[in-house]
């Protein structure tokens, strides 16, 4: 008898929609939707009213990409084993044995951009989830307990594995995803780094990536190959390369993408870092981002001012936002989060996975001290000859947000920028004032035109 | 030796505290909550004395560096430190309980500049070999700096006084616990006794511990459990007796989840780590919630108790992920849960006693 005709029905039959629904259909209207994106962006006049350049041409790609990703999270229940991770996991060992893994993060962020969120978290808050958690979280249990999710469907986890490197928040978060799902829960507990790495954080963080390889295994039926998980760590380490360069042509004047693009863009990077897919999709970006460089064409038409964004993005607001700053002349050409997927790419060794992953994944910035962010904007002001900065005060990230204040305060005063501390929420627009913020912004706004 | 005012048991303040362990040799360190390894303070000839967001301070210069949405304990504390509050303390040690007091202490180190110097300890989320080996290496690392700060390395006997001290003043508190339905006291008078801890010797807390009576005190109304981080002001327990019930039992961070099992490890550090992973479930630790759970049914059903009071402060994550399958699985337990958020000050607000004596009622 062969393993094949062992297989109880079920398995056969989600393979089959697995292959029908995602391999031969889904991937062919994701390619015809990508071609007829290529052919909008490629046959739309800019509109000269337009404070923003035309979009990337590589756009229609990245949509491509996630779209086929959460497709397939639709039918992988059954066909490969499902992992949801936080996103400062060390996925590659996960990668490498071929889990699908589903960020509920991303998929959060997800629905506040399409202005979903706030009826799904409002779920968990009917559920008794106090407002005063982190809006991701209210966002995916949320859509947990209810079903509803613009991503279709998200599968069953047969894992959980949660990273501390980016807040406590996740393991409390997991913890209540864990007790629904009754699924196991992996930790892998970072040490907050006040100053640098001490040798026993590293050897702790490695041997709890240990100890998740020898789970993962376990449940997945199958040892890890090595040689396999050298090309995943090669893969993650060459996307990470590309996407710190991506973000570094912002260096340039007029920078030929926003912080707001960089948000949009990261997807990758946070979902399938490890993939061969990714480093492809980031050649091509940088790619046109350089030809956008020598043809002098910016994200932005009129790039008057450049401005740091710090923390994450008002996902509710991007493209308002983006759209308000340009009209301004205001261009915000770096920020602080999407730099955390790229900074730390020296640091991968493919020939030393293990040690190499427990070295960054220990070194986030989420996971270092408030005045190493100081430093990190200090110089990120420096080499983007910034005019000013935008510090998001995250209700729902409090690790990203607490400090700011100081962090604000020596900017102005030490380094004589400009700096705004927005209040705001990266999911839950129940937490922006839109009045309030716009007189803020355009306070900000006159400030920096004062000084030039 | 003056005593707390009022009906309050008779220990010392913090002022005679101090003067106290100077004399006996120690320097006094500022402690954050909630969880840090007392016998390795006093080895090294220190002394904690720790700060739960003090009541009486106003948060305005705490929220000169923290937004309104940070917990009380933090913007309090910070306020508390810079008013001068730990003026003559060698060191501010701050354990890494929750992401807010993550903030604090970096925020301390690397902007206010205190002149104490700030200590952190990262205390794992789990109760796995790998957490007691790494905070065993963290105990000996925080133990370098406690060196530094005291000027005192210490020696086998140091150690061996230090655990035997401290043991029996952990001792104490579960006794404490152990005895409290034989004990002749109110809830105030219990809390504050179990909240002394936070600032007197092991031999001055043995001492007020052993001094409270037994006897006959008919407990009247009903028995309730509860739980959260610190329930603040004192003030609340008086009031819920005044309502027909009282406490039987707590899953305080300032109370029983301090109840620490003793280790008899030989190495000191091992042994410190030892204990402070042993401690009940608290999620600040990374506990399950279904351990919490189970614990708390198994507790409620044996102190009697029939409902269960949660009381937090304001934006405390740890607590709140937490509390609605507290509600869900309590409730289907047979024990219903009253959830009641608070800000830290002097008076208790009237809307939080009228959600109170409505949930006594439905019990009643």
């Amino acid at each position: 008898m062969t393993g094949r005709e062992a297989l109880p029905h079920y398995v056969e039959s989600t393979r089959l929609q697995h292959f029908v629904n995602y391999e031969v259909v889904g991937k062919s209207a994701l390619r015809v939707q990508r071609w007829r994106d290529q052919w909008k962006l490629a046959t739309r006049r800019p509109r000269p009213d337009s404070p923003l350049s035309p979009p990337l041409r590589c756009v229609a790609y990245m949509k491509e990409i996630m779209s086929r990703h959460y497709l397939e999270g639709r039918y992988a229940a059954g066909v490969r084993k499902v992992a949801w991770v936080t996103s400062g996991a060390p996925t590659e060992p996960l990668q490498a044995l071929g889990y699908f893994l589903v960020y509920p993060e991303n998929h959060a962020a997800l629905c506040g951009v399409r202005r979903k969120a706030q009826s799904i978290a409002e779920e968990a808050e009917h559920a008794g989830w106090s407002r005063d958690i982190c809006s991701y979280a209210r966002t995916d249990i949320g859509s947990m307990l209810s079903g509803k999710t613009p991503a279709g469907r998200l599968p069953r986890p047969d894992v959980l594995v949660c990273c501390t490197n980016i807040c406590q928040t996740v393991l409390h978060w997991y913890r209540v995803l864990a007790d629904y799902f009754g699924c196991p829960l992996v930790l892998i507990d970072t040490p907050f780094l006040f100053h640098e790495a001490h040798e026993h954080e590293v050897a702790y963080v490695k041997r709890q990536i240990e100890d998740m390889i020898c789970v993962a295994e376990e449940i997945a039926g199958k040892s890890l190959h090595e040689k396999r998980f050298q090309d995943v760590m090669a893969n993650a380490r060459r996307g990470a390369e590309l996407w710190l360069e991506i973000l570094n042509r912002s260096q340039h004047r007029p920078a030929p993408m926003t912080a707001f693009d960089g948000f949009i863009h990261m997807g990758p990077i946070v979902d399938m870092r490890g993939e061969a897919v990714v480093v492809a999709y980031y050649e091509r970006m940088l790619a046109e981002l350089d030809e956008r460089i020598d043809r002098g064409i910016g994200a932005i038409k009129n790039e008057r001012y450049r401005v740091l964004w710090d923390n994450l993005p008002i996902w509710f607001k991007i493209g308002d936002l983006s759209k308000w700053l340009a009209e301004r002349g205001v261009n915000v050409v770096a920020s602080t989060y999407t730099y955390a997927w790229g900074e730390l790419a020296p640091m991968i060794d493919p020939d030393h996975p293990l040690d190499s992953m427990a070295r960054v994944y220990l070194h986030p910035i989420l996971n270092r001290s408030t005045g190493h962010k100081l430093e990190s904007m200090k110089r990120m002001v420096d080499e983007f000859e910034l005019d000013g900065v935008i510090l998001h005060s995250d209700r729902s990230c409090k690790p990203y947000s607490l400090g700011q204040i100081d962090q604000r305060d020596r900017l102005v005063k030490k380094l004589g920028v400009p700096a705004l501390l927005l209040e705001a929420d990266h999911n839950d627009p129940r937490d922006y004032a839109e009045e309030q913020g716009s007189n803020r912004l355009e306070a900000f706004v006159e400030t920096m035109e004062a000084r030039a | 030796m003056s005593t707390v005012a009022g009906h309050a048991p008779s220990f010392p303040s913090r002022r005679e505290v101090i003067e106290h362990v100077r004399a006996l040799g120690r320097e006094v360190v500022a402690v954050m909550p909630i969880h840090y390894p007392r016998a390795m303070l006093r080895a090294h000839r220190l002394h904690p004395i720790e700060i739960w967001g003090p009541p009486r301070v106003p948060r305005v210069e705490g929220s000169r560096h923290f937004q309104a949405y940070t917990c009380d304990i933090v913007v309090k504390a910070t306020s508390f430190v810079r008013s001068g509050g730990i003026a003559g303390t060698k060191a501010i040690l701050v354990p890494h309980t929750c992401d807010a007091l993550q903030g604090m202490a970096s925020v301390l180190g690397d902007f206010l500049h205190p002149e104490q110097r700030v200590l952190t300890l990262y205390l794992p989320r789990g109760r796995r070999t790998s957490d007691r080996d790494f905070l065993r290496e963290e105990l000996q690392r925080l133990g370098a700096k406690l060196s530094e700060v005291s000027g005192h390395q210490p020696s086998r006997a140091d150690w061996m006084e230090a655990f035997e001290a401290e043991d029996a003043a952990d001792a104490a508190l579960a006794d404490l616990y152990r005895r409290r339905e034989r004990l002749a006291v109110s809830d105030r008078h219990f809390y504050q006794v179990i909240r002394a801890r936070e600032y007197l010797t092991a031999e001055q807390f043995c001492e007020a511990a052993t001094a409270v009576p037994e006897g006959n005190r008919p407990r009247t109304g009903v028995g309730l459990m509860i739980s959260g981080i610190v329930a603040e002001p004192l003030e609340l327990f008086d009031q819920i007796e005044a309502l027909g019930a009282h406490i039987v039992g707590d899953d305080l961070a300032c109370g029983f989840r301090r109840v620490y099992s003793t280790s008899m490890r030989n190495d000191p550090f091992e042994r410190s780590a030892s204990r402070l992973l042993k401690g009940p479930p608290d999620p600040t630790c990374g506990t399950p919630v279904r351990d919490r759970i189970e614990a708390l049914q198994t507790r409620m059903r044996a102190l009697g108790a029939r409902g269960l009071l949660v009381y937090d402060p304001k934006f405390c994550e740890p607590e709140l992920f937490d509390v609605p399958l507290l509600r869900k699985h309590l409730h289907e337990a047979g024990f219903p849960v009253l959830h009641v958020e608070f800000e830290m000050g002097e008076t208790l607000p009237h809307q939080t006693l009228s959600r109170i004596e409505a949930f006594v009622e439905t019990l009643s």
